[in-house]
C-alpha cells in the first residue's frame, strides 16, 4: 500500500512537471507570438547536399521566374539604375555587387536572400533542434532559420540574410523572412527590392532525390503585386560542400576580368609577342 | 608548316536554340554566344581555381605569329566533381578548345556552355560541367 502511494505520488509529480513545462512552453510561445498551429519539430527530412536542377531553362541562370514582375515607379527606377551581367538587362561592364566585371573591385558582397539560391553552387540543408541551417557552397554563407517558435523582432536590424523563422505544415517547410537590407537584388538579373521585402518560401521534398523551393516576393514598395518563382534541386548524396573563398578571387579577376582583354573593348587582343616555334 | 598553321574553325549557326544555360560566375554579355570558335594549340598554363579555372593556350597564327588565348572554364569545384583535377591539363599538352569568343575580338574563350568542350592531348573530350 505504501508502495502504491509512492507510485501514485511519483506519477502525480511527473504529470505536474509535464503540465508545468507545457505552461512554460505556452508562455514562452505567447511571449514570442507563436501560433500553436505551426509545427516546430521537423515533419519532413530535408537534409542533404542539393544541386540546382533547372535543365534547359535559360531564365533560371539569373532569376526565379521567366517573367519580369510588374514594378512600382520606385521599383522600376531602381531596376533601371543597376547594371547586372545576367538577364534581360545584361551588361559586359556590369557593376554587380557580387560579380562585377568592371574596375578592380573583387566584389564578393553577400548575394542575400533570396538571390543566394541563384549562385550556381551547392546547398546543404542541416536540420537541428530549433534551427534549420542552410550552408551554401558559394562563399560558405550560412543562413539560420529559427524553428523554435519565436517571431520576428518588431523592428529588426536590416541584414544581408534577414531574419528568418520557419515552421512545418505537413510535408512543407515554410520559411518567413524579413529584415533584409536594400543592398541586394532579388536575383542576378537585378530585380529590385526595398527594406519592406518579405520573402515566403515553401520547401518540399516531392521525392527522395528532389527538393522544390517556391519563393514568394511580397514588397509593396517595389512591386505592384505579390509574385512567386521557384527553384528545383536534386540530391547529390556523394557530395560534400567544397571550399569556395570569394575573397581569394583576386588572381582570377586580375588575369581574366582585367587583363584578358575580353572586358576592355578598346584593348587589342594579347598576341604576336614572338614567332611561333615549330611543332614537335 | 602545316602544323604551324592556325587551327581556327568558326561555326556559325543557331546555337542559341540548342544552348543549355551557362552557370557562370558572371554573365556572357562580353562573348558571342551565337558562334562557336574552335582553337587548337599548346597549353602554357592551367590554373585549377575558383571561381573559374583558366586555360592558357598558345596558338600559331596564319603568318607565323603566336596568339595567346585564355579560356574560362567552370569553377574547380564543379570540374572536380566530374573528374577534372589540377593535372588534367599540363604545359606542353596539345589541346583543342571549343568555346565562345569575346565579342571585341580578344583571344578569349568562354567555355561554359553545353556545346563547349576541351579535347585533351589523348583525344579525350571533356564536355562542359
Amino acid at each position: 500500500m505504501r508502495n502504491n502511494n509512492k507510485l501514485m505520488t511519483f506519477i502525480l509529480a511527473l504529470m505536474t512537471a509535464f503540465a508545468f513545462s507545457s505552461v512554460l512552453r505556452a508562455q514562452t510561445a505567447e511571449q514570442s507570438g507563436t501560433t500553436t498551429s505551426r509545427a516546430t519539430a521537423p515533419t519532413v527530412d530535408l537534409s542533404g547536399v542539393w544541386e540546382a536542377n533547372m535543365p534547359g531553362l535559360k531564365w533560371a541562370t539569373y532569376s526565379f521566374t521567366p517573367d519580369i514582375p510588374s514594378m512600382t515607379p520606385w521599383g522600376k527606377q531602381r531596376y533601371l539604375a543597376v547594371k547586372p551581367s545576367y538577364g534581360p538587362r545584361s551588361f559586359a561592364d556590369s557593376t554587380d555587387y557580387v560579380n562585377p566585371t568592371t574596375g578592380k573591385d573583387v566584389g564578393c558582397l553577400p548575394p542575400g536572400v533570396p538571390r543566394i539560391y541563384i549562385q550556381p553552387f551547392a546547398l546543404e540543408m542541416i536540420q537541428t533542434p530549433g534551427r534549420v541551417l542552410q550552408y551554401f557552397e558559394f562563399d560558405h554563407h550560412v543562413r539560420q532559420i529559427f524553428t523554435d517558435g519565436r517571431q520576428h523582432p518588431k523592428d529588426p536590424e536590416l541584414t544581408w540574410m534577414g531574419d528568418s523563422i520557419g515552421w512545418y505544415e505537413g510535408d512543407t517547410f515554410v520559411v518567413d523572412t524579413v529584415g533584409l537590407n536594400e543592398k541586394t537584388w532579388i536575383d542576378r538579373g537585378g530585380l529590385p527590392h526595398s527594406d519592406q521585402l518579405h520573402v515566403i518560401e515553401h520547401i518540399r521534398r516531392p521525392n527522395h532525390d528532389a527538393l522544390e523551393i517556391t519563393i514568394t516576393i511580397d514588397d509593396p514598395k517595389a512591386y505592384t503585386q505579390t509574385w512567386s518563382g521557384y527553384r528545383n534541386y536534386k540530391l547529390e548524396p556523394t557530395w560534400n560542400i567544397k571550399e569556395f573563398i570569394c575573397a581569394d578571387n583576386g588572381d582570377y579577376n586580375k588575369e581574366f576580368i582585367e587583363e584578358s582583354g575580353a572586358y576592355s573593348p578598346a584593348t587589342p587582343p594579347k598576341q604576336k609577342t614572338k614567332p611561333a616555334k615549330p611543332s614537335k | 608548316m602545316k602544323n604551324r598553321r592556325v587551327s581556327l574553325i568558326i561555326l556559325t549557326g543557331v546555337l542559341l536554340l540548342v544552348s543549355v544555360p551557362v552557370l557562370a560566375h558572371h554573365g556572357t554579355a562580353a562573348f558571342d554566344m551565337n558562334t562557336l570558335t574552335t582553337v587548337k594549340g599548346t597549353v602554357t598554363k592551367f590554373e585549377f581555381m575558383n571561381p573559374h579555372a583558366l586555360i592558357y593556350v598558345d596558338v600559331a597564327g596564319n603568318k607565323g605569329e603566336i596568339e595567346h588565348w585564355i579560356a574560362e572554364e567552370s569553377s574547380n569545384n564543379h570540374l572536380s566533381r566530374s573528374g577534372w583535377d589540377k593535372n588534367t591539363l599540363k604545359p606542353g599538352d596539345q589541346i583543342t578548345l571549343a568555346g565562345h569568343r569575346a565579342r571585341n575580338g580578344a583571344h578569349v574563350l568562354e567555355m561554359q556552355c553545353s556545346e563547349c568542350s576541351v579535347t585533351d592531348s589523348q583525344g579525350k573530350v571533356w564536355p562542359y560541367q
